[in-house]
């Protein structure tokens, strides 16, 4: 039982790379005992509460790319890994063009913690409750990863492995996460439960996003992204697939969510049950995908 | 209700004296003391809920780089310590204080008993060194369910003390209860449930201790009654009062959780015995959050079953109940907080025939102790459930119920004496029913209702409910409160010095002291200044509690004030005047039927409450809470209205949000981010506060007391309008979404 922590952080050693190049040498020089650090918001809880004791927290945050927000009109938005969520949340292209992820990185939180809080930190976190996951999930993105051998790309959707466990080796350092342009016409809407409306984490979070898609029998393509309900966050693809095939009415939708509700694996704890949260995407993905629907019929 | 001369500062919203440092940052509380050469504490927690301490061995840790010392219960000259029994162990273990202890003291009971304090030139050391500390145990069986506990053959948590865990037992009996149901129209049968609370004050247990100029043991932590503080350390240590200091620094919230021991005796003890080794530095230690979730005592739980009966015409007739409440490992105040359970009971309403049986029990839980309310916000969500099931039985409006049996000038309570006037629930039942939208009509109060304009899954409703509580200490403890006044000055009076020890717990007490001492001399604000909070040179102020210090300390204050006046009248210069004010007599339960004069005032309220209920999520929202409190005379009404708002909104937690989780003893919400309380976010839209002004004879300027009010009917009123919404009774608290969803039948 650990009871006694730290009213304050343990010691540890701040270091700050001139170099990606450098700072990936540093990283695979001293694994296990040295950590890339953004924001801070969550490392430093955990070092406070004794779960992780980094003796070396490595800034990236001053290194090449990773302060850009830059939306180029022919391929999408890059979102480096130090640019913190409100300023994500007060840019006027991911506003015009994104307001899904506005949306989901308004929900993080106080205010306070957003000017510290990344979405490339969110990610790497890889919390199954990580609350701008979905919102990046379902516009398909890419991330951006610094290795010692150069560069890499990896899609977001096959970036999680488990809860806490990405596939990021030793010197990995994600810079920046990519989103292609939004589909034509789409329309989201990202749904929170948090046990109050402030600070605590998601214990369902539903991301759904929708456009119209003259390809497919329904005429419209509709994204889930689930949050907190299995070990990684989850897309339901049987549900997209049903709506896919489907005519879009109450009652298609009401499947649709029934499928996304079958298809999460949530867990008890001590926030919720998996009976609550289980329901509660059932209600929340109906509610999120009529919320979609109603704003682009 | 008005004054009767007019008033220079009493009634008046005046600023805080304590917001400017406050605000600034240059207010120091426990946890931003430093001094020179300090050394820093840790302590090691038992981590387990019963067992009996075999060994310790503190060869490894005291080689530990940058230790200076390791203090066990071998260090402790009498190992024992409690508010009101001795019956905890300061350090778990065998040593020389055992002498003369009632208790064992090498067993834990619970999982924050203290085994041994590690001192050393850093925090980060003294961590270390505690962590290099090897205890042997031997496991205890252990009972963590109060209603187990009870059973003959359950594993005793105090053996020493007797053969039965049950530690507490109140008993109501008057009239004749069958008699009484035989008379009843209409009889609900009902259980309930209530949780654990935790204080979650802004700022966790900290402090300082030193040896001071005049050689005394000094503490400088936050608490609420420097006095019992200070007798409880010195006897620990086998020294006299005297030499035992104790200084409360600003205090960040206290609610109760401050009234028992956190880090006082241990860092007394270990300031106290470095001395000794020849190391005078002072020693600090600051908890953190953890630390304070499971170190300090919490809401006493209860399962509360009741058989009421009402007549044709909506009166009271009997009342049978049975309450069983979590005392968890120790005494702690659990004597005093039931026999306020045991009172309030019967919320605020007259019952002829009653039986009632009250039931503290021990077990390897954290002890639970005071909590804003002191033990009535259970009983009264039980009564007040009970007065709203009774009113739907018989189709009554739920104000109508409670106007007919509100307790009237003269009415014996359910201890079988008259309650001291006058009584004002009436006036609060009407001045909130009024404000809330309930409408008078020739045959009674009546709910308009309203027509519901949400989504079909947003369910309005509005719900109702009422409380009392004793002002003071009750059952025989001779209630008093000391001041000083000085007057200096030559021709006229230049300044003002008061002294009173009275803890400022965030409640604002030092601005209502200063405001009254103003007004009994007749000066401005600015020429008093207050001395506070040190017990060397100042008497027993009593505690922060029992909404008890604006009458108290107002009270002597008063007093004072007045008799250096009158040396001011004799031309002394300077005019100092001490003064004791006592409260009139109480008398304890007897043992039999409770028959007593338990409390010399008491002070009423009474809440409504709308809310919208989702019932897709189980979300409960509160759009409007009414608090009429009768305080008497508000001296400050900003600040009546600030402890109105706050007293709401930690209620709401409780009967909304806190969900307080253990397993065997273990706390499985032990952070601020798994034990949730309301946000900025979370509390109602609006706080409507009705300042209710009926004059205590005894009060200070007519003041009554107000601290606890506000919590008091709260989670009663949020049920009964969830009922109103939905249509169910929800019997076990807290509202959970989960546990709404599962009453809606909808999981």
């Amino acid at each position: 039982m650990t009871i006694n922590t730290h009213p304050t952080l343990p010691e540890f050693e701040y270091v700050r790379p001139e170099t990606l190049a450098e700072a990936s040498e540093f990283l695979t020089r001293y694994p296990g005992e040295a950590r890339p650090f953004l924001g801070g918001t969550d490392i430093f809880v955990r070092m406070r509460d004794g779960l992780i004791t980094p003796n070396f927290l490595v800034d990236v945050k001053k290194l090449d790319g990773t302060n850009d927000l830059r939306f180029e009109p022919q391929a999408g938005l890059t979102l480096g890994a130090a640019v913190n969520m409100n300023r994500v949340i007060a840019s006027r292209e991911v506003q015009a063009h994104y307001p899904l992820l506005a949306e989901a990185c308004r929900s993080v939180a106080s205010y306070q913690l957003r000017t510290r809080a990344t979405v490339v930190g969110n990610i790497c976190n890889a919390s199954p409750a990580g609350d701008t996951i979905g919102a990046c999930l379902v516009f398909n993105g890419v991330l951006h990863i610094h290795e010692v051998n150069g560069l890499r790309q990896e899609p977001l959707a096959e970036f999680f492995l488990g809860p806490g466990k990405t596939t990021l080796k030793p010197g990995d350092i994600v810079t920046a996460i990519h989103l292609p342009l939004p589909p034509k016409g789409c329309a989201g809407v990202y749904l929170k439960l948090g046990r109050n409306k402030l600070s605590d984490l998601s214990l369902v979070g539903v991301t759904a996003l929708g456009h119209p898609d003259p390809s497919l029998p329904s005429g419209y393509r509709f994204r889930l992204a689930l949050a907190s309900v299995a070990p990684v966050p989850l897309v339901p693809t049987q549900a997209e697939t049903y709506l896919a095939n489907q005519p879009i009415t109450p009652e298609t939708i009401r499947e649709a969510a029934h499928l996304a509700a079958e298809a999460c694996a949530p867990i008890d704890d001590l926030r919720g049950s998996a009976r609550y949260r289980k329901e509660m995407v059932r209600n929340l993905s109906a509610k999120a995908l009529s919320e979609v629907w109603e704003k682009l019929k | 209700m008005s004054l009767t001369r007019s008033t220079l500062w009493v009634g008046q919203s005046l600023p805080r004296v304590d917001a400017p440092g406050k605000v600034t940052g240059e207010t120091q509380y426990s946890g931003d003391l430093s001094m020179p050469g300090m050394l820093q504490m840790k302590i090691l927690f038992a981590g387990r809920p019963h067992a009996r301490v075999v060994k310790i061995d503190t060869t490894q840790a005291e080689a530990a780089p940058g230790v200076v010392a390791i203090f066990t219960a071998k260090d402790v000259p009498v190992n024992e310590y409690g508010l009101q029994w001795n019956d905890q162990p300061v350090l778990c273990g065998r040593g020389q204080g055992e002498k003369g202890s009632r208790v064992a003291p090498d067993v834990v009971r619970f999982i924050g008993d203290q085994v041994a304090i590690v001192v050393a030139e850093t925090e980060k050391a003294a961590a270390h060194a505690r962590d290099l500390i090897h205890v042997e145990y031997e496991e205890l069986p252990a009972v963590f369910d109060p209603l187990a506990a009870m059973q003959p053959g359950a594993p005793l948590v105090h053996p020493e003390l007797g053969d039965t865990n049950i530690c507490v037992h109140d008993r109501l009996r008057k009239g004749d209860v069958e008699a009484g149901f035989a008379k009843a129209e209409v009889i609900v049968e009902s259980e309930y449930f209530t949780p654990v609370q935790e204080h979650a004050y802004l700022q966790p247990e900290a402090g300082l201790a030193y040896i001071d100029e005049e050689g005394r043991v000094t503490i400088k932590a936050g608490g609420q009654w420097t006095h019992t503080d200070r007798a409880q350390i010195a006897h620990a240590l086998g020294v006299s009062d005297e030499e035992v200091r104790v200084i409360y620094p600003a205090i960040g919230g206290a609610f109760g959780g401050r009234e028992d021991m956190s880090v006082q005796i241990v860092l007394a003890l270990a300031a106290w015995r470095l001395d000794q080794l020849g190391v005078r530095r002072p020693v600090k230690i600051v908890w953190s959050r953890k630390e304070s979730i499971i170190g300090h005592c919490k809401r006493h739980p209860m399962r509360l079953r009741a058989k009421w009966g009402a007549s044709k015409d909506g009166k009271l007739v009997a009342a049978e109940t049975e309450i069983i409440a979590d005392g968890g490992a120790y005494m702690y105040t659990s004597n005093k907080v039931l026999g306020n359970t045991t009172i309030t009971s019967t919320g605020p309403y007259f019952i002829p025939n009653l039986k009632t049986d009250v039931y503290g029990v021990y077990t390897n839980n954290i002890p639970s102790a005071a909590f804003r309310g002191f033990g009535a916000p259970q009983a009264l969500f039980m009564a007040e459930m009970q007065m709203d099931k009774l009113a739907e039985k018989l189709g009554l409006d739920t104000v109508e119920m409670r106007r007919r049996n509100a307790l009237r000038d003269g009415d014996t309570l359910g201890v079988g004496t008259p309650v001291p006037g006058p009584v004002s629930i009436l006036h609060c039942i009407e001045a909130a029913a009024q404000h809330a939208g309930w409408e008078k009509e020739p045959d009674g109060w009546r709910n308009v209702k309203r027509e519901n304009v949400q989504p079909a899954n947003l369910k309005r409703g509005r719900g109702f409910a009422c409380g009392f509580k004793n002002v003071g200490f009750s059952f025989g403890y001779k209630e008093n409160s000391w001041a000083r006044v000085e007057l200096h000055g030559d021709e006229e009076i230049e300044g003002v010095v008061a002294a009173h020890a009275g803890a400022e717990v965030g409640q604002g007490t030092h601005t209502v002291m200063v405001q009254m001492v103003a007004e009994a001399v007749g000066v401005p604000l600015e020429k008093v200044t207050l001395m506070t909070s040190d017990s060397a040179g100042m008497g027993n102020p009593g505690s922060a509690s029992a909404s008890r210090m604006t009458l108290m300390a107002g009270n002597a204050l008063k007093g004072a004030a007045e008799a250096a006046l009158a040396k001011w009248e004799a031309e002394e210069r300077p005019a100092i005047a001490e003064y004791t004010y006592r409260a009139p007599e109480t008398t304890p339960f007897d043992k039999e039927s409770g028959y007593s004069t338990p409390n010399f005032a008491y002070a009423y309220v009474a809440q409504a409450v709308e809310l919208e209920v989702d019932t897709e999520t189980g979300f409960i929202k509160i759009l409007r809470v009414v608090s009429a409190d009768d305080v008497g005379q508000a001296i400050n009404p900003a600040l009546v209205e600030g402890q109105i708002e706050g007293g709401v909104v930690q209620a709401q937690g409780y009967a909304l949000m806190e969900n307080f989780i253990t397993r065997d003893g273990y706390v499985l919400t032990d952070q601020l981010s798994t034990y949730l309380i309301p946000t900025i976010l979370d509390i109602p839209d609006a706080v409507d506060s009705v300042i209710v002004e009926v004059p205590s004879p005894i009060g200070p300027w007519g003041a009554r007391g107000l601290g606890e009010l506000p919590f008091l009917p709260l989670a009663a009123a949020i049920a009964a309008a969830v009922h109103d919404a939905t249509g169910v009774w929800f019997d076990e608290l807290p509202l959970t979404p989960e546990r709404v969803l599962r009453g809606l039948g909808k999981i």
